[in-house]
């Protein structure tokens, strides 16, 4: 049987808003080099580190869309308090891989733990004003 | 007052058990008939809405069979593996909705009995469900939208669907009542124990919540008695879920597909 190759659409992303132009899962394609040494202050460091994974479905930071309730560090183990925009949200196993992913990058990093949390319930009301500026620039409401 | 699950004693272990299964299982199957109508609502916006309602539906359910993991019970088995006579979800889900009147009354009944017991488990002395409840009872507030708005434009047709809407009432309201209102010995026990409120009280919130719409099908809620025909082992009324439902609630057709 012949199987033929998907075909190719050139300039796919041409005249779209460059934030919505194609990035790989979790925004990896925008992620920082992992820091050279281990910073003086972790927990900074690691919403930093946050602030560059990507909602799967829009182009915003998972902290600019409120859903990171707290971090932790102990001895190089990264705690990370995570919420959902929906109890439902078809991206949950994506949005776990991509915050792990992205903090394992740092050698100051041994573990990461995701503890799921649902208090307070998300609404968009946690959405923060640099996160509802860049949705607004993006034609979104919030 | 919080419970620690691990300080419960068997009989309210096993009633905390049976109300979990209760209202996850209710969950599942109410998303299933939601689901049901993906493709058969009467218009795009619906069938988009209702599909919406499916997946918050499943959600909840998926937090809810988690918390049977507090009990010392592993949900695996309890989604995959259970006969449809072990379900314990409420008997206004059992079949699927024969038409669109009969959809819409379980949207705007079954859907807030169980809104109603679980508002009162949000407020219980179980802290996991303090926790996570909320944020479903969040999304619960569009269906109850939904369902409202549909009850009210049937109730005023002029067709045909007046009457479906009011036979399908008549069929599910007494099971819901017994269900919302449930006070058998694992009732009472969780009541004891703070876990939810008394069966007086869910009923006095079930029934306020539907009063009005009822009424614009001239149905007194007051009036209506709840179904007597209760299961003790499962905690709902009688009879069982259809097997074709269970089947796809177990996840029957993508069991080669289950990964870790």
């Amino acid at each position: 049987m012949t199987v033929l190759p998907l075909p190719v659409v050139p300039g796919l992303d041409a005249g779209l808003h460059p934030a919505l132009a194609s990035h790989k899962s979790g925004g990896r394609d925008l992620w920082s080099p992992p820091l050279p040494e281990a910073p003086d202050d972790p927990v900074a460091a690691t919403w930093d580190a946050l602030g560059e994974v990507l909602d799967p479905e829009i182009p915003i930071s998972l902290p600019e869309l409120g859903l990171i309730y707290g971090v932790e560090h102990v001895r190089g183990r990264v705690h990370v308090r995570l919420t959902f925009t929906a109890t439902a949200c078809p991206c949950m196993e994506f949005i776990r891989e991509d915050v792990t992913d992205r903090l394992e990058r740092e050698s100051w990093i041994r573990a990461v733990e995701i503890e799921e949390v649902w208090s307070p319930p998300w609404t968009a009301e946690r959405i923060t004003p640099e996160g509802r500026a860049k949705l607004r620039a993006l034609g979104v409401s919030a | 007052m919080t419970l620690d699950p691990k300080n419960l004693g068997p009989e309210d272990r096993t009633a905390l058990i049976r109300l979990v299964l209760t209202l996850a299982d209710s969950k599942r199957l109410m998303g299933i008939r939601y689901s049901d109508w993906l493709l058969g609502a009467p218009s795009v916006e619906t069938g988009i809405a209702t599909s919406s309602m499916a997946q918050d539906e499943w959600g909840h359910a998926r937090l809810l069979y988690a918390m049977l993991k507090e009990l010392d019970v592993d949900p695996e088995p309890i989604e995959h593996d259970r006969q449809a006579s072990e379900y314990a979800s409420v008997a206004a889900l059992d079949e699927e909705a024969p038409d669109w009147a009969a959809l819409v009354a379980m949207m705007a009944l079954a859907d807030a009995a169980i809104a109603t017991v679980l508002g009162s488990f949000a407020e219980g002395a179980f802290e996991t469900a303090r926790s996570r409840v909320p944020k479903m009872l969040a999304e619960e507030r569009f269906h109850a939208s939904l369902a409202a708005a549909w009850f009210r434009r049937l109730a005023a047709s002029e067709g045909e669907a007046r009457p479906l809407l009011e036979r399908a009432v008549e069929r599910m309201l007494p099971g819901l009542l017994a269900w919302a209102g449930a006070d058998d010995e694992s009732a009472r026990r969780l009541v004891d124990a703070g876990v939810i409120a008394s069966a007086d009280e869910r009923l006095t919130v079930f029934r306020d919540g539907v009063r009005d719409l009822l009424a614009e099908i001239d149905v007194d809620v007051d009036a209506v008695e709840p179904d007597a025909d209760w299961d003790v082992e499962r905690g709902r009324t009688g009879g069982q879920p259809a097997e074709e439902a269970v089947a796809r609630a177990r996840g029957d057709l993508n069991r080669a597909l289950f990964v870790e």
